[in-house]
């Protein structure tokens, strides 16, 4: 027997109030290590995910932080959209001074469909996102098979075709340009590491993009651009993970998208109505972003040049923004830290009244362990004892909740903002937070265990209970 | 083994000041069996809590077990009671929410330490008082008979040279506490140890070797005439 097991004992005969007490323990823990588990592994989140991201191009009117946040991590809906020609222009800088293109690549996105109840955002795009993008300055590896065939000459093919096609219809022309069909070769899908392990896809498994997000209005599968998986990529412990890649042509083709695929670009005074019988210029496909990489230190500032006055299109820089957002974040982690410390403080307050109010009926029973030879430390180590221990197994479940909230909320904290919680990660820190917390329980039991260790002996063992 | 000389415990009762016991002079040799009795406020109990190490008396010269009580600190003397001195009261004091076993082992915990064979030594002394079968009950599912019998087995755990018992038979019938007190004696008489047992009881006085009356040890009789208890011995 061991000064520990009276303390567990003491804390096992009075288990309401044990449980009472710990709850607000855990409630505080899980509190703290919630708010410290977001931050974390929001900011290795962002930090590490902006990796191949150099700049971003996409709509004006938008914020940059928001082309940021949809391009790169998912998050909400693409604001808005842009012509192909600025993807054009950023491949072979057309239109400025320089005679050579200023970035390594130039790849176009357009995004607006998901995959499956999890909502795995569908990107499409081009092969040049598996030959050229740079995850680190790698190309993405792939864990099996391999990347699909679509490249920029079709999408400029194809763009071309249905521009003939939609002009065709807007001049009222008797003979109408046939327009492109989807064809058989270009459905197929990459898929990210997390969707295949997630939906449990292997290649040759088929995938049907969802337009919109399932659950929300308006959603309709697109059962014509089903598509074969081609190849799974290898884990980059960013959103890349969680996304679909398909070719870019499949997007343009499918129902519901091919007839708002181009933006009108209107004149001065231009009526909208008007533009939409304007002829239509097949670099007026729409997309969402491009995502490129400049050369070097001064691609990077004609880039901010060229864009800086650009009428329809702007460039984000993730390296700027994401900081930003996680200063923003850490300002606001930090204030809820403040929170959880308080509640923590409340709960070493409520340890410290619930040992404290059963010290009167333990009177006795502690004169009874001084007449055995019971040290006033013993006794007071036995208190303390019981407060360390409430609290440190409430630091522990208070962990335990943080890490199955992690487990249970993650689809949604994924969704909502593009974290994805890991929930099997345990860290150095949460160690220390026991320590911590199981040390602040001790504090809290001092006050009692004093006023225990003082009972005066020959007065309690006299009373007969 | 105990020698007490002038020893005088007074409390504080607001302005008044209450004389609770005053022994001149005491002898108790070792491995003898003596009963204090006296009537009801002569201060067996508070005699007993001095020789315990329990309470620290207003004055005199304490020597118990080869220990100067009143020289030595509390920390000290609850060291001192840990190790050399078992304790059996009227209401047995066993903590209700630990076993036979662990109750016993919290005299060791407390004592000589818990650790080692303590267990074993537990385990066997609850044999030998007919517990075997019980050490793993708790106090409120066992008989007052049993209970006494735990409770002198957590007396014995640490091998004490003094067991003070304080009317270990108050709170039950006289046969069966009877047996258990005789066991106990017979554990005490075969091992050496001294015993001191404080009663009103004349029946338990008397299985005793010696009997002092305390009230013959007040302070008023024992300043002029040195010692002064009357005793019976047989």
């Amino acid at each position: 027997m061991k000064l520990i097991s009276i303390s567990l004992r003491n804390l096992r005969i009075r288990l309401v109030a044990t449980v009472l007490t710990m709850m607000s323990i855990i409630v505080a823990t899980a509190l703290y290590a919630a708010i410290l588990v977001m931050a974390e592994q929001t900011e290795a989140r962002y930090e590490g995910s902006i990796g191949g991201f150099q700049a971003i191009a996409g709509p004006n009117g938008t914020s940059e932080l928001e082309l940021v946040l949809n391009t790169i991590f998912n998050v909400g809906e693409a604001s808005g959209r842009i012509p192909l020609e600025v993807c054009e222009q950023l491949r072979k800088s057309r239109g400025s001074r320089f005679r050579r293109s200023q970035v390594r690549y130039a790849i176009p996105q357009a995004r607006g469909d998901s995959i499956s109840r999890f909502n795995f955002p569908v990107v499409a795009t081009i092969d040049e996102m598996f030959s050229k993008f740079e995850w680190k300055r790698e190309p993405l590896q792939f864990a099996e098979g391999g990347p699909f065939e679509y490249s920029w000459d079709e999408l400029v093919a194809l763009a071309t075709g249905l521009a003939a096609h939609e002009n065709g219809k807007r001049a009222g022309d008797e003979v109408i340009p046939e327009r492109p069909l989807l064809q058989k070769k270009w459905k197929q899908a990459v898929v990210g590491a997390r969707v295949a392990r997630s939906l449990k896809l292997k290649i040759g498994d088929v995938v049907v993009p969802v337009h919109g997000k399932l659950g929300e209005y308006d959603t309709h599968e697109h059962p014509e651009a089903a598509c074969a998986i081609v190849g799974i990529l290898e884990p980059t412990n960013s959103p890349i993970d969680s996304t679909i890649y398909l070719p870019i042509g499949i997007h343009l083709l499918i129902d519901g998208h091919a007839g708002g695929v181009f933006i009108n670009k209107l004149g001065a005074g231009q009526s909208p109505v008007k533009a939409e019988s304007m002829p239509v210029d097949p670099m007026r496909i729409a997309l969402t972003a491009v995502i490129c990489d400049p050369l070097d230190h001064m691609g990077s500032q004609i880039l901010r040049k060229q864009f800086g006055s650009h009428e329809e299109a702007q460039v984000a820089w993730p390296q700027d923004v994401v900081p930003k957002f996680l200063r923003q974040i850490g300002n606001a982690a930090d204030a809820l830290a403040v929170i959880a410390w308080l509640v923590l403080l409340v709960a070493a307050v409520s340890i410290t009244v619930a040992i404290y109010n059963t010290m009167n009926e333990r009177r006795r029973e502690i004169a009874i362990m001084r007449s055995l030879g019971a040290r006033r430390f013993q006794i007071l180590a036995i208190i303390t004892g019981e407060a360390t221990l409430l609290s440190f197994f409430g630091a522990v479940l208070g962990l335990v909740a943080c890490h199955s909230a992690e487990y249970f909320m993650q689809p949604t904290v994924e969704d909502l903002t593009g974290v994805y919680l890991d929930w099997t990660l345990f860290k150095v820190w949460e160690l220390w937070l026991v320590l911590g917390v199981s040390g602040i329980g001790a504090i809290a039991g001092l006050a009692p265990a004093v006023k225990g260790s003082m009972t005066q002996v020959a007065d309690n063992l006299a009373q007969n209970y | 083994m105990i020698h007490l000389r002038d020893v005088q415990k007074s409390y504080s009762r607001g302005d008044q000041t209450v004389l609770a016991c005053a022994v001149d002079r005491l002898d108790i040799e070792s491995g003898e069996q003596v009963a204090l009795i006296g009537r009801s406020g002569t201060g067996k109990t508070t005699v007993l809590h001095i020789l315990a190490g329990i309470l620290r008396p207003d004055r005199g010269e304490i020597d118990v077990a080869g220990a100067r009580l009143d020289k030595l600190g509390e920390a000290a003397r609850d060291n001192h009671r840990g190790r050399n001195i078992g304790m059996v009261y009227q209401t047995f004091n066993l903590l209700q929410p630990f076993t036979a076993l662990e109750n016993v082992l919290m005299g060791a915990l407390f004592g000589r330490g818990a650790g080692g064979d303590a267990k074993e030594r537990a385990a066997a002394l609850l044999e030998k008082v007919g517990l075997g079968d019980r050490m793993h009950h708790r106090p409120g599912e066992l008989s007052v008979g049993q209970v006494q019998r735990v409770a002198i087995c957590r007396a014995l755990i640490n091998d004490p040279q003094l067991i003070l018992m304080d009317e270990p038979l108050g709170n039950q019938d006289k046969a069966t506490g009877g047996q258990v007190l005789d066991m106990m004696l017979q554990i005490a008489s075969d091992n050496d140890k001294t015993v001191v047992m404080v009663t009103h009881d004349p029946g338990s006085a008397e299985r005793m070797q010696r009997t002092v009356d305390l009230a013959t040890l007040r302070g008023d009789t024992a300043t002029s005439s040195g010692a002064t208890s009357v005793e019976t011995s047989r």
